[in-house]
């Protein structure tokens, strides 16, 4: 594991945090905000590997969420399948999506492949709802079964979501240190260089869209299941520009910092959520505001996103120390010197 | 058989037809020029034989497999490798990185122990790579850029080398390191090598044979010194004399 040993404390921290999280004196409400979160994170990973690694713009990644959520409750709801068995369907059918999309679209670049990855998230939003006697359409679905994760409990589910978490992590952070995520960011700085190369551009590019429609299929089962109902409202391009909102604002380049992306846009919900009991004005899509203010603010003054950014920060500070105690060393000698 | 064999090859852009009916031979062992001015359709041809842009007409043979419209990804593995115009180095990547990437075909495929010998044995060749092996690749100097370049292309273990104009933009003294450098692989690793030039003086005086081209065709070929001694490639390319041609 070459890649927790190179993250080292970082790794270690995070997996601490993610351990004692549900112990911590708070409300338990704040237990399936850390769930969702955990849903996202697996969302924004993917996201990160496709969009921050090899450079390909998804504005429909909430389409492969939505596709991972309705598989898992049909095939358990409706065929009386097992959740788990639901699971790595939810995980398949995004896959076989997202190999065809990814074939279709395989010559587009930049603007067309947004517009191309758009139009696949609305057909699959529209999809949803107009197939009634499957999805059950607009009305959505109800009575979806919880995974039986050794019992069934908020606390067991918050362990079995964060550990899928861990998992997509650490696979992604290895996949980055191979020569698979090389490739990545050789096509993500120029296709044609990365082709004189011997790269086979199509089908990398065509992995990184697998990969990440895998993880959102992924979280989005879960996703059915801890929820119990599903409509097809949160599968739009609302969810899809959150999402990549997360990345952007965690930092495209960084793995952490898709995570760090799904906490941070999810802890300002919450406190515009406590904020809406205290001020009045703040009803409605106010969200939405935020989240965009937000994402104009990141993109004008800090354009490598949180992470990079306080990574490079750390990185100058320990500079300067060192400096410091070099010129010290250098007075102290010319102090020798000269006695 | 010549390794490279490019016979009466047609290309286009759109309906423009850029290159018209071009034959150019390099054998094994050879370091062979192709000069010509701006727009004469040098970096086209050298992008037809290696895969970047497909042919219109006309056969590419190459280590006796037919290449014509092969994409580039899978021309590479053949043992051809190319390093592009303006040197396409990675900018944001690590030196290191961007070495690795050159070998990115064999990866797999070889031991990664093998692979890393012979990344060490690009850093012996250039030092100053060593040195910098952290640094990103955007941060090295045009020259550096260009033997990052050429260890790059070198680790796909390629028969044929393509450069693209190396000496663009780097000083005089610059452009005779690098040519020297050109002349040392192939004393090192038997690679063969077709240099793409504007500057045709500098590559003719490390070259054995050249091809002279002149808005898609090819106006002369011969040995080095034969076409440096060409009173049409003087006035035109080489300036010593003004006469028109």
């Amino acid at each position: 594991m070459k890649v927790i040993n190179k993250w080292g404390k970082g790794f270690f921290l995070y997996l601490f945090l993610v351990l004692i999280f549900p112990f911590l004196p708070i409300d338990e409400y704040y237990r399936s905000v850390a769930i969702i979160i955990g849903f996202h994170s697996i969302v924004t990973i993917g996201l990160c590997l496709l969009m921050g690694q090899a450079g390909q713009i998804s504005l429909g990644q909430a389409a492969f969420f939505g596709l991972g959520a309705y598989t898992s409750a049909v095939v358990t709801a409706k065929y009386g399948l097992s959740p788990m068995i639901g699971l790595l369907i939810a995980m398949i059918i995004p896959a076989v999506f997202a190999y065809v999309l990814g074939r279709a679209i395989a010559g587009l670049q930049g603007y067309y492949l947004a517009m191309a990855t758009l139009a696949f998230g609305f057909i699959v939003q529209i999809g949803i709802t107009e197939w009634e006697s499957v999805t059950g359409g607009a009305n959505g679905m109800i009575n979806i079964p919880q995974i039986a994760f050794f019992g069934e409990s908020e606390l067991r589910m918050y362990y079995l979501v964060w550990a899928l978490v861990t998992c997509v992590l650490v696979f992604s952070l290895s996949l980055l240190h191979s020569r698979v995520g090389r490739a990545f960011r050789a096509i993500h700085k120029s296709e044609v260089a990365a082709t004189s190369m011997g790269i086979n551009v199509r089908s990398f590019k065509l992995s990184a869209f697998i990969i990440s429609g895998i993880f959102a299929g992924l979280a989005g089962g879960l996703y059915a299941h801890f929820m119990g109902i599903l409509d097809p409202q949160p599968f739009g391009l609302h969810e899809s520009i959150k999402f990549l909102t997360m990345v952007v604002i965690g930092g495209m380049t960084s793995i952490w910092g898709a995570l760090i992306g799904a906490v941070v846009i999810n802890a300002i919900s919450e406190i515009l959520t406590v904020l809406r009991e205290y001020i009045p004005f703040l009803h409605g899509d106010v969200d939405t505001i935020v989240f965009g203010g937000i994402l104009v603010l990141i993109v004008m003054f800090m354009p490598e996103g949180l992470v990079p950014k306080s990574a490079a920060f750390l990185q100058s500070m320990k500079m300067k120390k060192k400096a410091a105690r070099g010129e010290e060393d250098d007075q102290s000698m010319e102090r020798k010197a000269t006695t | 058989m010549a390794l490279l064999q490019v016979e009466n090859l047609t290309a286009r852009y759109g309906p423009v037809e850029v290159l018209h009916g071009i034959n150019l031979n390099v054998n094994e062992g050879e370091i062979v020029s192709l000069l010509g001015a701006n727009g004469a359709g040098k970096t086209t041809l050298l992008h037809s034989i290696c895969g970047l842009h497909t042919a219109k007409e006309g056969r590419i043979h190459f280590n006796q497999h037919d290449i014509t419209r092969m994409p580039a990804e899978a021309v590479v593995p053949k043992g051809m490798a190319h390093a592009p115009e303006r040197r396409q180095i990675f900018s944001t990547m690590t030196v290191e990185d961007n070495l690795w990437l050159g070998a990115s075909h064999r990866m797999g495929k070889e031991s990664k122990k093998d692979l890393n010998i012979e990344i060490e044995s690009i850093y012996e060749r250039f030092p100053i790579l060593a040195e910098r092996k952290w640094q990103m690749g955007g941060t090295l100097s045009g020259g550096q850029q260009q033997m990052l370049a050429i260890g790059r292309a070198l680790l796909s273990k390629p028969k044929l080398l393509l450069l693209d104009e190396p000496s663009l933009g780097l000083a005089p003294l610059i452009v005779k390191e690098i040519l020297t450098i050109v002349q040392e692989i192939r004393a090192e690793w038997g690679t063969t090598i077709l240099l793409v030039e504007q500057n045709a003086r500098a590559a003719l005086s490390v070259s054995d044979r050249a091809y002279v081209l002149s808005t898609g065709t090819v106006m002369l070929e011969g040995h080095a010194q034969e076409i440096a001694n060409d009173p049409r490639v003087q006035s035109a390319y080489l300036g010593h004399s003004h006469t028109a041609i």
